[in-house]
């Protein structure tokens, strides 16, 4: 059953380093809601793959549109957030 | 003569992992087969890449970048013109586990379950994409698919490449990776794998091959090159042929005429008469057609008054690698020229009478005057290609 709660900012980022270090990146465990991608060196497939989890960790749908503007670790949790917010009202 | 030598050589095999050590496994008659098939069971890929590379490959890239990092080591090339260099490497089947795990996640969960990475990971030149980007390899790059002829074709169109003046040095070789629930079962399912479990090519008992897993690669380089550069020679490709059967999609031609075509073309290619070849590394694949029709061939070219060199087969050793098997075959009869030793042929112990030649089962043979050697492959499809290999 997948999440229908909005899940804190804590939650979130360890569900993100928990798929980052599940696909291998290097530095996932450690990263933060500052880090960006490239520091990571998460690619357009990495991301397809965290996309996957968030989605159904979280209830959630996230469009390739909300995909484009996220650089970073901070930009998915809050896109997350505000997704689980506003798509399980 | 041609003026393209080997100056680097890397393997991955169930008999070792480095060039030279899987030589001395073959001439200590020691065997990789356990089981019914030739795994590659000490092989670790986060030994040559990161583990997220390691993730987003299949095993059949990750043989062929571990044996070319062990041949570009080998070659040492550092200051090369990276657009004067170029890469051909080539599989049978491909990413062959990605797919098959891919199909059965799609089959149970649906597009979603499907991974970003499958064609990646699946396509037949994903080995040759990985290993220009490892070595910043800017020329041509592609790979080849012939079936079990896949590594003896890559070698020899990259000699090719080199003679055409598109590269000064072409990383080739063949890997494969294919010992899978569902290519295992397709292989019986046609009756060309051993039901013994037993590769003995040219024994009266031989009933299909053994399927092995595992890659080689070559550097190869215009001879004025690696001179220029000071690299070591290990060899040279004298001679390339290849031909199809143009027969059957599996069987072979039941007279070799398309055996006799290949082997023909390379030791004209090589400028040499068949008297000039010292020994033959045979297909030998411990299939009863193929080493029926590979001797009736072998007789063609050679003759059959005592003028047919000894042969022995590296798949009694380590089964059958298909696109890979060419390749480690190339770097096996290297070793027989820089050793002056012939490989034996494992498990031969009941000659058959349509098998009468000399395939070295008591081997190894000291042969030091060895100067060249023919390797031949002969693939599903009925594509054949023949490698003249000889001393640097």
């Amino acid at each position: 059953m997948p999440e229908t709660t909005v899940p804190t900012e804590d939650q979130v980022l360890a569900r993100v380093r928990e798929e980052l270090a599940a696909i291998k990146v290097p530095g996932a465990e450690e990263a933060t809601m500052d880090t960006p991608w490239s520091e990571l060196d998460v690619d357009s497939l990495d991301l397809v793959e965290l996309v996957k989890a968030l989605e159904d960790e979280y209830g959630i749908q996230i469009s390739d549109d909300e995909l484009k503007p996220i650089k970073g670790v901070g930009d998915a949790v809050a896109l997350t957030i505000r997704l689980a917010e506003t798509q399980n009202a | 003569m041609s003026d393209v030598v080997v100056t680097g050589r890397g393997v991955v095999t169930s008999l070792g992992e480095t060039a030279d050590g899987f030589f001395d496994a073959l001439i200590g008659r020691r065997s990789g087969i356990a089981d019914g098939t030739g795994a590659c069971t000490e092989f670790d890929p986060e030994t040559v890449m990161t583990a997220k590379e390691a993730r987003r490959s299949d095993r059949v890239a990750q043989f062929a970048l571990a044996a070319a990092q062990q041949a570009w080591e080998d070659a040492a090339p550092e200051g090369i013109d990276p657009e004067r260099a170029a890469v051909v490497v080539g599989t049978g089947v491909g990413g062959l586990e990605t797919m098959e795990r891919n199909t059965l996640a799609w089959l149970q969960e649906g597009d979603r379950a499907v991974s970003p990475m499958f064609v990646p990971m699946m396509m037949p030149n994903a080995a040759a994409g990985l290993i220009a980007m490892r070595f910043n390899i800017q020329g041509p790059g592609w790979s080849i698919a012939s079936a079990c002829a896949t590594g003896t074709h890559a070698i020899g169109e990259a000699t090719r490449m080199i003679q055409r003046g598109d590269a000064d040095l072409v990383v080739a070789g063949g890997t494969e990776a294919a010992l899978t629930k569902v290519c295992l079962a397709a292989f019986q399912r046609m009756g060309a794998t051993s039901r013994q479990g037993i590769s003995r090519p040219f024994d009266a008992q031989r009933d299909g091959f053994v399927m092995g897993e595992g890659a080689a690669v070559v550097v190869l380089e215009s001879e004025r090159h690696a001179r220029a550069r000071g690299a070591h020679v290990y060899g040279r490709v004298a001679g390339y042929g290849a031909s199809n059967d143009a027969f059957h999609i599996t069987q072979p031609d039941e007279d070799g005429r398309g055996a006799i075509r290949s082997m023909t073309r390379a030791l004209e290619d090589a400028g040499a008469q068949p008297g000039d070849i010292g020994y033959i590394n045979a297909h030998g694949t411990s299939t009863p057609y193929n080493d029926k029709i590979e001797t009736v061939a072998i007789k063609a070219v050679f003759g059959t008054n005592g003028s047919v060199p000894p042969i022995s087969s590296t798949k009694s050793a380590i089964g059958h690698l298909l696109g890979a098997a060419g390749a480690v075959e190339a770097v096996a009869s290297l070793g027989a020229i820089q050793h002056g030793v012939l490989p034996p042929t494992l498990n031969l112990t009941e000659p058959d009478p349509e098998c009468d030649l000399d395939y070295v089962p008591d081997g190894p043979r000291e042969a030091p005057g060895l100067q060249a050697v023919l390797s031949n492959s002969f693939g599903f499809g009925g594509q054949n290609a023949t490698l003249v290999l000889t001393g640097a």
